[in-house]
């Protein structure tokens, strides 16, 4: 019998780095030209104004020679882009989630966004290339008079503000790339709050680039007026590649490196790293209709399954209420699909563990003795020598006799027979140190102990036939002679898993359901305390009626699925203690993948950011780019008397990042507070960094740069502090720490001081820090592998900056960051 | 009482080098468990380089030799496979990990050597508050970075805290001691013998005898010049109070 795979589908491993078909309603021809500019003006109907502002920036752009002081953007090639590509119409961005196109609909669900809508934020704004697709702001928020909405939409709705701030923080004569912007600008947020109005809860934007060789140039303008207040979060996240790794902790922290485990095609496999993280949000609850199978993990979690819309006789029908078309059943090919998305009524798939391995010295008399020993089996120590003696039913004496046979053809000799009529059983035992063994070896010590070898559970499956026969004769539980159901009792949870698994190879999917302790008073009066139980049944004859047969296994129906908060340590690991050994046996854990494109995309925004007097805006940004995109951005940010701008910008990804997010402080008083980090892996470029030009007395700026560089990736911190003649008064601190774990990667610092003020207070301070050796020592010496070890290092050092993020995304990062780990050392 | 099992820690002509130089050359020693060791000798002599070697440090070659525990091969292990086997070692010079917290690596180490089935959080976090307590520290360290910025006396607490929690099967502590004022000495020396557990061996490497007034060792050991010199009982360590070192360099006879 040969490992099947046909039936499955493999994991889309570009779950997040996917792509969709290329659907666009509008798209101009590749390339660019005076006239793709003009029709990119004329499709969005725009004012005189901005098709001039565009004009003017093309020819800027024309002229402009690309930078040659940073990372080479030799293979960028303009003419190899389509500027504009929008899969709606120009003006048809949505307020109504329901009403988007299926397939945007579901790229953005797979990034969370509607949920994200849901629980987190005040609006959400998403951007699929060029089109805005997506905008939606709370009710309270728009009532209060906060405008959040695509900036196309507001150049027509809002052409006031809009005229006033567009172009003036960065003009399109600022840099190359701000120039190309200002030509091809589609998209971006724009973001309004009023005097006085606090947001609240962020607002978030998505963006994603989906077609090959398109650029994604937005132009977002956030604007906070006097007093105001605002965050605003955009992401471009998550590749999947993390989240693939395979992070179901339950299983994860249970396992052991070198254990085997089985994967989803039933085949032996071995763990060969494991992970553990903290968690802090939702762990989905997943109840088949066995109930003993329940376990939970984290929602992006992939189980391999079959969506019961994907085999439902009416696609029109609720899904509760719908019958499974058989015929479908029968040729549906299980998914991978994320525990989060999983439904009640979807199927499991059920593997059945294949590898089969022969042991001679197994035979029909050992594997009798053993299923008795599972049944009512005890070993023991009689007269100083080992001894095993067994229960049996008094009224079933085909079972004594069976029973008696086997342990005489194994010993030589036959065994004593006790009838004990107070229990109503005949006990039978022999004093053999082999069966002693055998036993213990084979089939545990005690019985909630009682666990099946490893030699067992790989025994062809004609013999394993054998040791179940015995064991449902032996136990006193089987209800044969009722007709209705074949079943076990055991207290050994171990033990009820093998024989579900011992089933599925028979052809049999069994059911597991849990009895919980309980306290009896006999008529004596005597109390009996009852171990939890687990109970394996299946219906006599026949398969159980929800579950079906697949060729490599069975597809199980789940009964319940349910979200339960968790956070935490503490919580993860208590889940971990309830339901390994099932998790490990029914779902396969993955590894990471490649990026989807071999061409490049050029990611070349724009960002504009005023902060009236006493306004204060915080713009985080997390971005993991796919690793061929150019990602070339202009953030830059006014602050006016006693206002507070903060940047807090995360760069992973991407081939090439140039960004430098800035802040002008214009009034009094004016604050910055910049904290960035880069991530660099192979082949990466991350060229960041941060400005503070301070133009007017009393402001203070603090800049914070962490930047890691892993695996021949480079980083560079580009810097520039300004105090301008008659800024006085000024504070201003920098520090750059870059870590270099190994010696193939760089990093780079670059600080500019043009300080023209004597009294300004300067403090500049950079370290580049390599991960010790000692270090990773002293972790490894309690008990951490290498990468565990250096992945802590890392965390560590980036703390101060994922303190900072909302919580999914600190969580992303983490997982970032390890599985970048992956493979990097060793 | 049941008898707490027994473990032993056989170390068997152990030579080692550091950057070629060889600085332990045949170390014959062996730990059991229900014991408490000292191990004394001049600087130099490799006390230290007998711990590092025995937990794997990179820098520390074995040329010769063996070291087992329980049977078990330690020296074909990696250095967090030693650990897990049951080997701890309390660092001299502990090192610092910005933006770990304490707590954070605390729980990750236990949970490291804890199956799903046979660890909790609610053990942990109430053996590490009776820990704590033990060693008069301050609950507000477990949120600070490893380390960082921990006075000396922090550190080597820090270290029999890490101990407390793995419950490892040998503990060696190198110096434990060195760099404390008296009242700090006695604070650890005397958590270090209430955590000492019947069923663990420790081994602890110092100077003086100050600390082993706390720790009441049930054996004494000597190295000079990369070789056990001279063993004896507790009392040997106050002779050696007494007499200095250069009474055993005279007295020990040199390694064949």
């Amino acid at each position: 019998m040969s490992p099947s795979t046909s039936e499955v589908q493999p994991l889309d491993y570009t779950r997040y780095d996917f792509k969709d078909p290329e659907t666009y309603k509008v798209r101009t021809a590749r390339g660019l030209s005076r006239a793709i500019v003009e029709e990119i003006s004329r499709l969005k109907n725009e004012p005189e104004w901005m098709r001039e502002y565009r004009l003017r920036a093309f020819e800027h752009f024309l002229e402009r020679p690309m930078p040659d002081w940073g990372p080479s953007l030799d293979e960028i090639d303009f003419d190899a882009y389509t500027y504009y590509a929008n899969p709606l119409a120009e003006g048809e961005t949505k307020r109504k989630w329901e009403d988007l196109p299926a397939d945007i609909k579901n790229t953005f669900e797979k990034l969370g966004i509607p949920k994200a809508e849901r629980e987190f934020f005040g609006g959400v704004g998403a951007q699929y290339d060029s089109g805005t697709v997506y905008h939606k702001i709370r009710e309270d928020l728009e009532k209060k008079g906060v405008v959040f909405t695509d900036t196309d939409t507001a150049v027509q709705k809002y052409p006031d503000i809009v005229r006033k701030y567009f172009g003036k923080i960065v003009p399109y004569n600022d840099n190359k790339f701000s120039a190309l912007n200002s030509a091809v600008w589609s998209g971006g947020s724009f973001v309004y709050v009023p005097p006085g109005v606090d947001a609240g809860i962020p607002l978030q934007a998505y963006f994603r680039i989906n077609a090959k060789n398109v650029g994604q140039f937005e132009r977002t303008l956030i604007v906070a007026d006097k007093g105001a207040k605002v965050h605003y979060i955009e992401g471009c996240l998550p590749v999947g590649e993390e989240v693939l790794t395979g992070d179901a902790l339950a299983p994860i922290e249970s396992l052991t490196e070198g254990q085997e485990v089985v994967n989803s095609d039933g085949v032996a496999t071995t763990v060969e790293r494991t992970m553990v993280r903290p968690y802090d949000g939702d762990l989905i609850d997943i109840t088949p209709v066995s109930v003993g199978n329940a376990f939970q993990l984290t929602p992006e979690h992939p189980v391999l399954s079959v969506p019961r819309s994907d085999v439902q006789v009416s696609r029109r029908a609720p899904p509760r209420t719908t019958g499974v078309d058989r015929k479908k059943l029968a040729n549906a090919r299980p998914r991978f699909v994320p525990a989060g998305e999983l439904r009640s009524g979807d199927f499991l798939h059920y593997p059945i563990h294949r590898t089969a391995r022969d042991d001679p010295s197994l035979g029909t008399p050992e594997l009798t003795v053993l299923g008795y020993y599972l049944a009512e089996g005890v070993t023991r120590i009689i007269n100083g020598g080992e001894a095993v003696t067994f229960t049996v039913p008094l009224d079933e004496p085909e079972h004594v006799d069976d029973l008696a046979g086997a342990i005489r053809a194994i010993t030589g000799t036959p065994p004593w027979v006790s009838p004990q009529p107070a229990e109503h059983a005949v006990e039978i035992g022999v004093s053999s140190k082999d069966l002693f063994t055998l036993c213990r070896w084979h089939g545990g010590t005690s019985a909630g102990k009682k666990q099946l070898s490893k030699v067992v559970m790989d025994l062809p499956p004609e013999k394993q036939a054998v040791l179940l026969e015995k064991y449902y004769r032996g136990d006193g539980n089987t209800y044969e002679r009722s007709g209705t159901a074949h079943r076990v009792s055991t207290t050994s949870r171990q033990l009820a898993f093998q024989v579900q698994e011992l089933q599925a190879r028979q052809g049999v999917y069994a059911s597991i359901d849990v009895r919980e302790p309980f306290e009896e008073t006999m008529k004596d009066g005597r109390r009996i305390s009852h171990a939890r139980a687990y109970t394996v049944s299946h219906p006599r004859g026949t398969r159980f009626r929800a579950v079906h047969r697949v060729p490599d296994g069975f597809l199980v129906p789940i009964r319940r699925v349910r979200r339960t908060p968790y956070k935490g340590n503490v919580h993860n690991f208590h889940v971990a203690g309830s339901n390994n050994t099932y998790l490990v046996k029914g779902f396969s854990v993955h590894n990471c993948t490649a990026p989807v494109y071999s061409t490049n995309s050029l990611h070349a925004a724009v960002v504009e950011v005023v902060a009236e007097p006493y306004a204060k805006i915080r713009y985080t940004t997390v971005q993991n780019w796919s690793k061929n995109v150019y990602n070339l951005v202009t953030k830059r940010a006014h602050g006016y008397e006693d206002s507070l701008v903060e940047w807090v910008d995360g760069n992973m990804g991407s081939r090439v990042t140039m960004k430098y997010p800035s802040v002008y402080l214009k009034g009094r008083g004016a604050r910055a507070d910049i904290l960035s980090v880069a991530f660099a892996s192979e082949g990466q470029i991350i060229d960041s960094g941060a400005k503070a030009v301070h133009s007017a007395p009393d402001t203070s700026s603090k800049i914070v740069s962490k930047s890691i560089a892993i695996r021949g990736g480079q980083t560079s911190y580009r810097g520039l502090l300004h105090i301008a003649k008659g800024a006085t008064g000024v504070k201003a601190a920098v520090r750059c720490d870059a870590l270099l774990p190994d010696d193939l990667s760089r990093s780079d610092t670059y600080p500019y001081n043009e300080i023209h003020e004597e009294d300004a207070t300067v403090t500049h301070e950079a370290v580049v820090g390599k991960i010790g050796e000692e270090q990773i020592f002293y972790l490894m010496s309690r008990g951490l592998n290498e990468s565990d070890a250096i992945h802590l290092i890392l965390m560590g050092f980036l703390a101060e900056f994922a303190k900072e993020l909302p919580v999914d995304y600190a969580l992303e990062l983490n997982r970032l960051i390890q599985l970048e780990m992956t493979g990097a050392v060793g | 009482m049941p008898e707490a099992p027994r473990h032993t820690l056989v170390i068997e002509g152990l030579h080692a080098e550091v950057a070629g130089k060889e600085i332990l050359k045949g170390v014959d020693l062996t730990l059991s468990s229900g014991e408490i060791t000292a191990l004394m000798g001049p600087n130099g002599s490799g006390k230290s380089t007998l711990a590092y070697a025995l937990m794997g440090h990179p820098k520390y070659k074995v040329t010769r030799g063996r070291a087992t525990l329980d049977g078990k091969d330690l020296l074909a292990l990696p250095v967090d496979q030693r650990s897990r086997a049951g080997l701890f070692l309390g660092f001299q010079y502990p090192q610092e990990v910005s933006g770990l917290s304490l707590s954070k690596f605390l729980w990750t180490a236990y949970m490291q050597r804890h199956t799903a089935e046979n660890a909790d959080a609610e053990t942990f976090g109430k053996d590490l508050d009776t820990h704590l307590d033990y060693l008069g520290m301050d609950p507000s360290l477990l949120k600070r970075s490893l380390n960082e910025g921990f006075s000396g006396g922090e550190k080597k607490r820090v270290e029999v805290l890490q101990m407390a929690t793995l419950a490892p099967t040998f503990a060696i502590l190198d110096e434990p001691d060195s760099g404390l004022d008296i009242d700090a000495v006695r604070s650890v020396g005397e958590t270090v013998a209430k955590l000492h557990r019947p069923d663990a061996g420790i081994l602890v490497i110092t100077h003086y005898q100050r600390i082993l007034k706390y720790l009441r060792p049930d054996r004494v050991h000597v190295m000079v010049d990369g070789v056990v010199a001279l063993s004896g009982g507790r009392e040997l360590a106050e002779e050696l109070e007494a007499k200095g070192y250069d009474w055993v360099r005279a007295g020990s006879t040199p390694a064949a």
